[in-house]
Protein backbone atom coordinates (compact mmCIF):
# COMPACT_ATOMS: atom_id res chain seq x y z
CA UNK A 1 0.00 0.00 0.00
CA UNK A 2 1.15 3.44 -0.81
CA UNK A 3 -0.32 6.48 0.73
CA UNK A 4 -0.69 9.82 -0.91
CA UNK A 5 -0.94 12.54 0.43
CA UNK A 6 -1.79 16.52 -1.86
CA UNK A 7 -1.87 19.77 0.14
CA UNK A 8 -2.62 23.22 -0.40
CA UNK A 9 -3.84 23.86 -3.91
CA UNK A 10 -3.27 20.66 -5.15
CA UNK A 11 -5.31 19.17 -2.70
CA UNK A 12 -8.15 21.45 -3.49
CA UNK A 13 -8.02 20.35 -7.38
CA UNK A 14 -7.76 16.91 -6.55
CA UNK A 15 -10.58 17.22 -4.25
CA UNK A 16 -8.87 15.00 -1.63
CA UNK A 17 -6.17 15.39 0.94
CA UNK A 18 -5.03 11.61 0.85
CA UNK A 19 -6.02 8.27 -0.94
CA UNK A 20 -4.37 5.19 -0.88
CA UNK A 21 -2.87 2.66 -3.89
CA UNK A 22 -1.93 -0.78 -4.47
CA UNK A 23 1.80 -1.93 -4.02
CA UNK A 24 2.92 -3.75 -6.79
CA UNK A 25 6.63 -5.09 -6.89
CA UNK A 26 8.46 -2.70 -9.24
CA UNK A 27 6.42 0.43 -8.95
CA UNK A 28 8.76 3.39 -9.85
CA UNK A 29 7.74 6.99 -8.50
CA UNK A 30 7.56 7.68 -11.60
CA UNK A 31 5.39 5.33 -12.51
CA UNK A 32 2.70 6.03 -9.99
CA UNK A 33 3.05 10.08 -10.67
CA UNK A 34 1.68 9.24 -14.30
CA UNK A 35 -0.99 7.05 -13.41
CA UNK A 36 -2.28 9.75 -10.75
CA UNK A 37 -1.66 13.28 -13.68
CA UNK A 38 -4.05 11.26 -15.52
CA UNK A 39 -6.39 10.84 -12.90
CA UNK A 40 -5.95 14.34 -11.72
CA UNK A 41 -4.75 16.44 -14.38
CA UNK A 42 -5.76 19.82 -13.12
CA UNK A 43 -3.83 18.89 -9.71
CA UNK A 44 -0.75 17.53 -11.23
CA UNK A 45 -0.37 20.42 -13.44
CA UNK A 46 0.88 22.42 -10.53
CA UNK A 47 3.14 19.94 -8.72
CA UNK A 48 6.73 21.20 -8.82
CA UNK A 49 7.45 18.93 -5.85
CA UNK A 50 7.78 15.41 -4.67
CA UNK A 51 8.52 13.54 -1.08
CA UNK A 52 8.54 10.31 -0.16
CA UNK A 53 8.51 9.46 3.30
CA UNK A 54 8.77 13.36 3.99
CA UNK A 55 12.36 13.71 2.35
CA UNK A 56 12.05 15.76 -1.00
CA UNK A 57 13.04 13.65 -4.17
CA UNK A 58 14.45 14.30 -7.74
CA UNK A 59 15.08 11.05 -9.44
CA UNK A 60 11.32 9.56 -10.39
CA UNK A 61 13.55 6.49 -11.53
CA UNK A 62 13.23 5.77 -7.74
CA UNK A 63 11.84 2.25 -6.47
CA UNK A 64 8.70 2.39 -3.95
CA UNK A 65 8.83 0.20 -0.90
CA UNK A 66 5.80 -0.96 0.19
CA UNK A 67 4.00 0.95 3.07
CA UNK A 68 5.62 4.41 1.19
CA UNK A 69 4.09 8.26 1.79
CA UNK A 70 4.37 9.84 -0.97
CA UNK A 71 3.74 13.68 -1.17
CA UNK A 72 3.36 15.89 -4.72
CA UNK A 73 3.26 18.80 -3.66
CA UNK A 74 2.54 22.95 -5.61
CA UNK A 75 5.13 25.28 -5.42
CA UNK A 76 5.79 26.71 -1.51
CA UNK A 77 4.09 29.41 -0.03
CA UNK A 78 4.90 30.11 3.63
CA UNK A 79 6.18 32.46 5.37
CA UNK B 1 11.68 26.29 27.97
CA UNK B 2 9.74 26.37 24.75
CA UNK B 3 11.43 24.21 21.53
CA UNK B 4 13.63 26.58 18.95
CA UNK B 5 12.11 25.41 15.48
CA UNK B 6 8.31 24.82 15.99
CA UNK B 7 4.74 25.04 14.15
CA UNK B 8 1.88 26.18 16.08
CA UNK B 9 -1.74 27.29 15.19
CA UNK B 10 -1.51 29.93 18.18
CA UNK B 11 0.47 33.46 18.09
CA UNK B 12 4.12 33.99 19.57
CA UNK B 13 6.15 36.70 21.18
CA UNK B 14 8.42 38.28 19.95
CA UNK B 15 10.01 39.02 23.52
CA UNK B 16 9.58 35.48 24.63
CA UNK B 17 11.86 34.39 21.80
CA UNK B 18 14.49 36.94 22.48
CA UNK B 19 14.55 36.03 25.74
CA UNK B 20 14.98 32.39 25.39
CA UNK B 21 17.67 33.02 23.03
CA UNK B 22 19.85 35.26 25.34
CA UNK B 23 19.30 32.56 28.06
CA UNK B 24 21.09 29.99 25.79
CA UNK B 25 24.10 31.79 25.74
CA UNK B 26 26.55 35.06 27.22
CA UNK B 27 28.49 34.87 24.03
CA UNK B 28 25.60 36.36 22.05
CA UNK B 29 27.06 39.83 20.86
CA UNK B 30 23.88 40.04 17.95
CA UNK B 31 20.46 39.03 17.72
CA UNK B 32 18.45 39.66 14.04
CA UNK B 33 15.62 39.20 13.69
CA UNK B 34 12.94 38.86 11.48
CA UNK B 35 9.24 39.44 11.52
CA UNK B 36 6.67 38.20 8.74
CA UNK B 37 2.88 39.56 9.34
CA UNK B 38 -0.31 38.89 7.42
CA UNK B 39 -0.63 41.91 4.87
CA UNK B 40 -4.56 42.94 4.31
CA UNK B 41 -4.14 43.70 0.97
CA UNK B 42 -2.35 42.08 -1.91
CA UNK B 43 -2.27 42.09 -5.38
CA UNK B 44 -4.78 44.83 -5.88
CA UNK B 45 -7.65 43.72 -3.62
CA UNK B 46 -8.13 43.40 0.26
CA UNK B 47 -7.32 40.28 2.28
CA UNK B 48 -9.77 39.89 5.15
CA UNK B 49 -7.54 36.89 6.58
CA UNK B 50 -5.39 33.99 4.94
CA UNK B 51 -5.03 30.35 6.19
CA UNK B 52 -1.81 28.29 6.49
CA UNK B 53 -1.40 24.34 5.54
CA UNK B 54 1.69 22.02 6.27
CA UNK B 55 2.81 18.92 5.66
CA UNK B 56 3.57 19.04 9.47
CA UNK B 57 6.15 16.93 9.88
CA UNK B 58 8.14 17.13 6.37
CA UNK B 59 8.09 20.99 7.43
CA UNK B 60 8.97 20.79 11.01
CA UNK B 61 11.85 18.51 9.85
CA UNK B 62 13.15 21.13 7.28
CA UNK B 63 12.86 23.93 9.58
CA UNK B 64 15.27 21.90 12.06
CA UNK B 65 17.35 20.61 9.01
CA UNK B 66 17.98 25.03 7.99
CA UNK B 67 18.32 26.01 11.62
CA UNK B 68 21.37 23.06 11.74
CA UNK B 69 22.53 24.17 8.33
CA UNK B 70 22.24 28.30 9.23
CA UNK B 71 24.38 27.28 12.85
CA UNK B 72 26.88 25.66 10.93
CA UNK B 73 27.14 28.02 7.75
CA UNK B 74 27.48 31.44 9.86
CA UNK B 75 29.02 30.21 13.38
CA UNK B 76 25.51 31.09 15.05
CA UNK B 77 25.53 30.65 18.51
CA UNK B 78 21.75 29.65 18.47
CA UNK B 79 18.88 30.32 15.61
CA UNK B 80 15.14 29.88 16.12
CA UNK B 81 12.22 30.15 14.12
CA UNK B 82 8.36 29.82 14.63
CA UNK B 83 5.76 29.38 12.40
CA UNK B 84 2.03 29.49 12.60
CA UNK B 85 -0.80 27.93 10.55
CA UNK B 86 -4.31 27.76 10.50
CA UNK B 87 -6.21 31.19 10.24
CA UNK B 88 -4.69 34.70 10.71
CA UNK B 89 -6.03 38.24 10.21
CA UNK B 90 -4.51 41.27 8.78
CA UNK B 91 -1.59 42.54 10.77
CA UNK B 92 -1.07 39.44 12.69
CA UNK B 93 2.00 37.24 12.97
CA UNK B 94 3.13 35.13 10.62
CA UNK B 95 6.86 33.61 10.81
CA UNK B 96 9.38 34.35 13.48
CA UNK B 97 13.48 33.77 12.86
CA UNK B 98 16.39 34.72 15.17
CA UNK B 99 19.49 34.55 14.64
CA UNK B 100 22.30 35.24 17.32
CA UNK B 101 26.07 34.80 16.97
CA UNK B 102 28.93 36.59 18.31
CA UNK B 103 28.75 40.03 15.94
CA UNK B 104 26.03 41.66 13.63
CA UNK B 105 27.36 40.27 10.17
CA UNK B 106 26.83 36.94 11.09
CA UNK B 107 23.70 37.38 12.80
CA UNK B 108 22.31 39.90 9.75
CA UNK B 109 23.54 37.35 7.02
CA UNK B 110 21.49 34.37 8.68
CA UNK B 111 18.59 35.98 8.95
CA UNK B 112 18.00 36.57 5.40
CA UNK B 113 19.27 33.02 4.48
CA UNK B 114 16.76 31.41 6.71
CA UNK B 115 13.83 33.35 5.75
CA UNK B 116 14.74 33.14 1.63
CA UNK B 117 16.03 29.38 2.24
CA UNK B 118 12.35 28.67 4.75
CA UNK B 119 10.23 30.20 1.90
CA UNK B 120 11.92 27.80 -1.14
CA UNK B 121 12.55 24.37 0.94
CA UNK B 122 9.46 24.46 4.01
CA UNK B 123 6.09 23.02 2.70
CA UNK B 124 3.72 25.41 3.54
CA UNK B 125 1.16 26.80 1.84
CA UNK B 126 -0.95 29.47 2.12
CA UNK B 127 -4.70 30.86 0.80
CA UNK B 128 -5.79 34.43 0.88
CA UNK B 129 -9.54 34.82 1.69
CA UNK B 130 -11.14 37.93 0.37
CA UNK B 131 -14.65 39.11 -0.13
CA UNK B 132 -14.24 38.07 -3.79
CA UNK B 133 -13.55 35.04 -2.80
CA UNK B 134 -10.48 32.29 -1.98
CA UNK B 135 -6.82 31.82 -3.61
CA UNK B 136 -3.91 29.78 -2.98
CA UNK B 137 -0.77 31.86 -3.45
CA UNK B 138 1.21 31.97 -6.55
CA UNK B 139 4.74 32.36 -5.32
CA UNK B 140 6.64 35.17 -6.62
CA UNK B 141 10.09 33.83 -8.38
Amino acid sequence: MIKVLFFGPVAERAGCNSLVVEYRAGLRLQALRDELAAQYAPAFALVCFVAVNGAQVHDLAQPLADGSEVAFMAKFSGG
Amino acid sequence: MSAAVRIQIEDFSQDDEIDAMRGSSKRIGGIATFLGCARDFSEGREVSEISFEAYGSMALAEMNALRSEAIEKFALIDARIVHRIGTVKGGDNIVFIAAGAEHRAAAFDACRWLIDELKARVPIWKKEITPEGDSWVVPHP
